[in-house]
């Protein structure tokens, strides 16, 4: 089961905003401190924390909150 | 830090298996809820992208007690960097050439470049890099990362050409940097070793983004530079205090008696005792300077020291002994003052739990290491020790500082045969020689500048790039001043730099070290500077005095000199006097030199 809270928390950390603000809507394009640079950290920051391996593609692609929330379930529920 | 550390946060900085999110986050809260007393600013500038480190910087300096702001650099732009740095205000930079990338997939294609363009390109970059070095000149320190590779080879054992090549570009790197004191070469190779190569790398972000290291390396490579930087000029370690039995050899001389104590070269346990000595012995050719802090009977301890056939550090590499039956504490308490150094120089180095408990807990400032209850990880303690003490790298006079320092206990002991104290000054024959603008000394200069605390009236502290700047400026004069006695030489122990302005010269800093205070030294130097500040057109002489929490002992030293008190504004004392009416206190066991 993926924990969103968790999820949220990592999120707020790496990109340095406030966890109750991530909903749907956020993504690379509405959260100013999501560059190219810090959604690598998210990555890196994701598989530490959920202890998964983010495939190459989906890593570059995903660049919102319901796409991670997707590929993370994909990967901790198989 | 003056607030009380936020201690869940503080726990997940120091803990091995935090999470990176919790790590960010942690470095979030700590920075935003501590009041440090102690700030710098870190420049990371590379040919990859590396912006990661910049948290495990942050990371290890709060671990240090600092507060670290970073500057990112632009991509592949190291002399355009070090401006940026520049206007930043940044103190110390880490630049981290990436190998593979000085040309795209630089390893793959070596095999098949021809030597001249291997050549060329080896040119491009060392030009580059050296005119990056002479730049950065002024900064503190710039700690530059030696290259390693980034694929493995596909012979493990034999040379490629990707080895030949990497070993080629780093001895450059090393020839290179070797004329610039502030530089501090990083073995990144060694890092590797450590995290291990797999886990050193992460391919998928270098490959779409030039980031080739994953959080683990950088993680480590943070930990070396706070590491190397000392924890930003915080510690300076001096001395070593060490107890003896179970320390310096095995067992217990008082009961196992001289023949009984395992010091043997060839058997274990007395081989790993043997191998520690050897590593201290090390450390005292290079500056460090080794005590006994034991409860023993000195004579046994003496007996060992003389007479055993295995001990590697004799008398003269012991620059002083507290063998007795006091407290600890109270013994290092003695050590500190007696050498003129601060509690927190010392590290200490016992084997009993009580001890090491009564010294962290009545002398948190000394550094205190304990020897392993299990014998074989001793190296690794000892290695610990060692990173500290050398880490920042070690200039030529300190590795003579031993002697010095045992020239000074005899002058000490001698002092009580003479009737009076100047009688006791006249019979040491002290010399000093002033020096102008010694640009031979700026090394020492302004290593100088970097630890005197307690004999420091302004603390500003220099690179070597500020002093050789203040050494051309016409409108600035650095003094330095070299002591010797009949003991002997205690070589350049103090420095005044004197900016002229407005018809007034201004003493900008003044400080001598601690070894050469108590005999006027510090009055006899201020005639020639009076003087020439007069010939150079100045009617007054300025100073003042900044409080720190070391320096209380020279908060009344212009006072004592001869200035007359203008302002004191929450400690710091402003002074002024017309050159025609200053008069410093008569010193006429002290014969003066003055060069240029």
């Amino acid at each position: 089961m993926l924990d969103e809270l968790a999820l949220k928390q990592v999120m707020a950390s790496v990109l340095n905003i406030d966890a109750a603000t991530i909903g749907e809507n956020t993504s690379i394009d509405t959260i100013e401190s999501w560059t190219s640079l810090r959604h690598m950290n998210l990555i890196l920051a994701l598989e530490d924390e959920f202890r998964v391996s983010i495939p190459d593609d989906e890593a570059a692609n995903i660049t919102d909150y319901p796409l991670i929330r997707l590929v993370l379930k994909h990967l901790l529920e198989g | 830090m003056t607030q009380i550390v936020p201690n869940a946060s503080m726990a997940v900085l120091t803990d091995p298996a935090a999470s990176l999110a919790q790590v960010m986050q942690a470095v979030i809260d700590v920075e935003k809820t501590v009041a440090f007393t102690r700030q710098t600013r870190i420049g990371i500038s590379s040919n990859a992208t590396i912006e990661l480190l910049g948290i495990f910087l942050r990371r290890h300096a709060i671990l240090s007690g600092v507060r670290a702001e970073i500057t990112n650099g632009n991509y592949d732009d190291p002399i355009g960097d070090v401006q940026l740095f520049d206007a930043a205000q940044v103190e110390h930079i880490v630049l981290v050439p990436f190998f593979d990338n000085l040309l795209p997939s630089f390893e793959a294609q070596l095999g098949g470049l021809a030597p001249a363009a291997v050549a060329s390109k080896e040119a491009e970059f060392r030009l580059r890099y050296r005119l990056t070095f002479e730049r950065a000149k002024a900064f503190r320190t710039v700690f530059l990362c030696l290259f390693h590779r980034f694929g493995a080879s596909a012979k493990p054992g034999a040379d490629d050409a990707v080895a030949v090549a990497v070993a080629r570009f780093n001895d450059a790197l090393r020839e290179d940097a070797a004329d610039f004191g502030n530089i501090r070469l990083l073995d990144m190779e060694d890092i590797i070793r450590s995290v291990g190569r797999a886990a050193a790398f992460d391919p998928r972000f270098y490959f779409r983004a030039k980031a080739p290291y994953s959080a683990v390396f950088l993680d480590e490579l943070a930990r070396r530079v706070v590491q190397a930087a000392r924890g930003f000029g915080k510690h300076f370690y001096k001395a070593i205090a060490l107890d003896c039995d179970n320390t310096l050899w095995g067992g217990v001389i008082g009961e196992d008696l001289l023949n009984g104590i395992k010091l043997a070269p060839h058997d274990y346990p007395g081989n790993i005792f043997w191998r520690m000595q050897h590593e201290l012995a090390d450390l005292e050719r290079n500056g460090i300077l080794l005590c006994l802090c034991s409860k023993n009977n000195a004579a046994d301890v003496d007996d060992a020291l003389r007479n055993h056939r295995d001990m590697v550090l004799k008398d003269e590499n012991i620059v002083l002994k507290k063998v007795n039956w006091n407290d600890k504490p109270q013994n290092l308490r003695e050590i500190a003052q007696e050498l003129s150094i601060g509690l927190d120089s010392i590290i200490f180095l016992d084997d009993s739990d009580f001890e090491c408990a009564e010294v962290r807990s009545q002398l948190p400032m000394v550094r205190t290491f304990q020897v392993p209850k299990v014998l074989s990880e001793f190296p690794r303690v000892m290695l610990e020790i060692k990173e500290l003490c050398l880490a920042g790298g070690i200039s030529n006079e300190s590795r003579l500082k031993t002697g010095q320092y045992r020239a000074r206990a005899e002058a000490e002991s001698l002092k009580a045969e003479f009737a009076s104290h100047e009688d006791y000054l006249k019979s040491l024959e002290l010399k000093v020689t002033l020096t102008r603008n010694s640009r031979t000394s700026i090394q020492r200069i302004s290593e100088l500048t970097q630890k005197s605390n307690q004999f420091n009236l302004n603390t500003r502290r220099y690179s070597e790039g500020e002093i050789a700047r203040a050494m051309e400026d016409p409108e600035t004069a650095v003094y330095s001043l070299e002591v010797s006695d009949r003991f002997g030489d205690a070589g350049l122990t103090g420095v005044a730099v004197i900016r002229y302005a407005g018809g007034a010269a201004h003493v900008e800093a003044f400080l001598m070290s601690c070894r050469v205070i108590g005999r006027g030294v510090e009055n006899a130097i201020w005639g020639h500077i009076a003087a020439r500040a007069a010939l150079d057109g100045c009617a007054r002489l300025e100073a003042e005095y900044r409080p720190t929490a070391k320096n209380a002992q020279v908060a009344d030293f212009y006072d004592r000199l001869g200035l007359t008190l203008i302002e004191d504004l929450d400690g710091t004392r402003r002074y002024g006097i017309a050159l025609d009416q200053f008069a410093p206190p008569h010193t006429p066991w002290i014969e003066v030199f003055y060069a240029g």
